[in-house]
């Protein structure tokens, strides 16, 4: 396998964009080439979840690599459900690692807003098993909310615990330009005062409103290239040293500890597995806080800490930017936002930044080593990458 | 008559699938290949005990009611289901019975599932 190098990235804000999608999806990508200095590409990867149900139009990619006008290239859509990003990264990574592609743009884009909260939280619980699931009023929230009681229950994680991941996210977010929430919370407000039962209504008990992601827009763009093509455009050696993917059942009540996270822990182990590194090693990492529950929980199951541990070495702030090890310096989903096709990406993206050292306020000082989780339906469909700084 | 909710045993290893899946998880069996020789219906038992649960107050479209409840129940014959729940104040662990009651409406459609009541 020939070694992959990220040499141009773009963003939007992840916030409501009151534009067509294939623009929201063309915008990152103009940035990318900009800085990249490229202006073809071989390839072009567009993640996308909802097109076709939310926005009406399906085959994403024709559109977008139309709108950047770089056909001939090829293009494909890549739908894998709120991994549909890291999915799309994947496949870059395969074209050129296996000698295909020279260089390749990657893109994720979602518009959510298009439709209302009602019908998005509807169209988000299309993952969920038809059957046994979906059928019953089954969402996203509620998996999580299920999930989150026998955590807790098991491992003594508290709904303080679950706040002090959206504070620390919050807070992280206000340093972050393109993040959706620039709304700085305290524990206070949404935990412990009298008023916090109105500012932090019940989604999914023990899941309250701070505890869920945003539904947002947006978009976000990485440009990979070979060695020789990624020399050619004098940037910041960032190796995308490591991918790693796993799945598990579809249906959360089918797995033997409905409290594993296996595809976590398996497509964590192959990425590292492939970078040669180790999950100490790692000196920024951007997880897929959907719910903050699952960031403590991927933080452990990426191997970060031990089993039953993530919520105190969140609470002990090793987490927070300034620790030992940051979470979600861009934010995270819960504050940066999920636009789902684009999350993957979007997390990349952080990454990228922070390896360049350019992430500004919230740059982890000296960060070499980076690591993302992107995470599929209710944990049946991982991907986790890895990022090495050379030079 | 009373309904059921059905696993699928696989007819070389035993093993009750709910979901149904092609493939059997632990021997490998293809159970989609025919009813005689691949699985076997079995109808789930209703009695179990309440795993985990939630108070869902953000729900789909099709759900004109103010919450939901669901939850995962651990049934006495080792399968486990999802399901609604209809308690009051559902407590983890508790005893529950279950019926096959309409869970959802979608226009002219009904769909039917498990509803569990306090035992």
């Amino acid at each position: 396998m020939r070694e992959v190098y990220c040499v141009g990235i773009g963003i939007t804000s992840f916030t409501r964009l009151e534009y067509p999608l294939a623009e929201i999806a063309a915008y990152p990508g103009m940035m990318a080439l900009k800085d990249s200095g490229l202006s073809k590409v071989d390839h072009v990867y567009v993640a996308n979840m909802g097109g076709g149900k939310v926005n009406h139009q399906t085959g994403l990619a024709s559109a977008v690599v139309d709108q950047l006008s770089l056909a001939p290239a090829g293009a494909e859509t890549i739908e894998n459900g709120p991994a549909s990003g890291a999915s799309a990264v994947k496949q870059g990574f395969m074209a050129v690692a296996s000698g295909m592609c020279d260089t390749v743009m990657v893109i994720g884009a979602e518009r959510m807003r298009e439709v209302n909260d009602l019908e998005s939280t509807e169209f988000v619980a299309t993952l969920t098993h038809p059957h046994a699931e979906y059928i019953y009023g089954v969402t996203l929230p509620s998996l999580a909310g299920m999930f989150a009681r026998l955590y807790m229950d098991k491992y003594g994680a508290t709904p303080r615990h679950l706040g002090m991941v959206a504070v620390k996210n919050h807070d992280h977010a206000m340093d972050n330009f393109f993040a959706h929430l620039h709304e700085r919370i305290t524990l206070e407000g949404i935990i412990d005062s009298p008023e916090a039962s109105t500012n932090n209504p019940i989604v999914a008990d023990p899941l309250r409103f701070y505890d869920c992601c945003p539904v947002s827009d947006g978009a976000a763009c990485v440009i990979l290239a070979s060695g020789d093509a990624a020399k050619k455009t004098g940037k910041p050696r960032v190796r995308l040293a490591g991918v790693g993917q796993a799945t598990d059942t579809l249906a959360v009540h089918d797995r033997k500890d409905p409290t594993d996270l296996l595809a976590a822990r398996g497509a964590a182990a192959n990425a590292f597995k492939m970078a040669g590194l180790k999950p100490s090693q790692v000196d920024v990492a951007e997880l897929h806080d959907a719910f903050t529950i699952l960031e403590i929980a991927e933080s452990e199951e990426v191997g970060f800490f031990k089993k039953g541990e993530g919520h105190l070495a969140l609470e002990k702030g090793e987490t927070r930017l300034g620790g030992s090890l940051p979470i979600n310096p861009s934010g995270g989903l819960k504050a940066k936002g999920h636009p789902v096709g684009a999350t993957g990406v979007g997390q990349a993206h952080e990454i990228v930044l922070q390896l360049r050292g350019e992430a500004e306020k919230r740059q982890v000082k000296g960060a070499k080593v980076g690591f993302t989780c992107n995470f599929g339906g209710f944990g049946n469909n991982v991907v986790c990458l890895a990022f090495k700084k050379e030079g | 008559m009373e309904m059921n909710i059905f696993g699928y045993k696989c007819k070389k290893c035993g093993t009750v699938h709910y979901p149904f899946r092609t493939i059997c998880k632990k021997c490998g069996h293809t159970i989609f290949a025919d009813k005689a020789e691949g699985y076997e219906l079995v109808p789930l038992s209703k009695k179990g005990k309440l795993l985990t649960w939630t108070r869902l107050r953000s729900l789909p479209g099709d759900f004109e009611v103010p919450e939901l409840l669901l939850g995962i129940v651990q049934l006495d014959d080792g399968n486990r289901v999802t399901g609604q729940l209809d308690i009051a104040s559902p407590k983890t662990g508790m005893k529950v019975d279950g019926e096959v009651r309409i869970v959802r409406r979608d226009g002219y459609n009904e769909y039917k599932g498990m509803v569990f009541e306090s035992a």
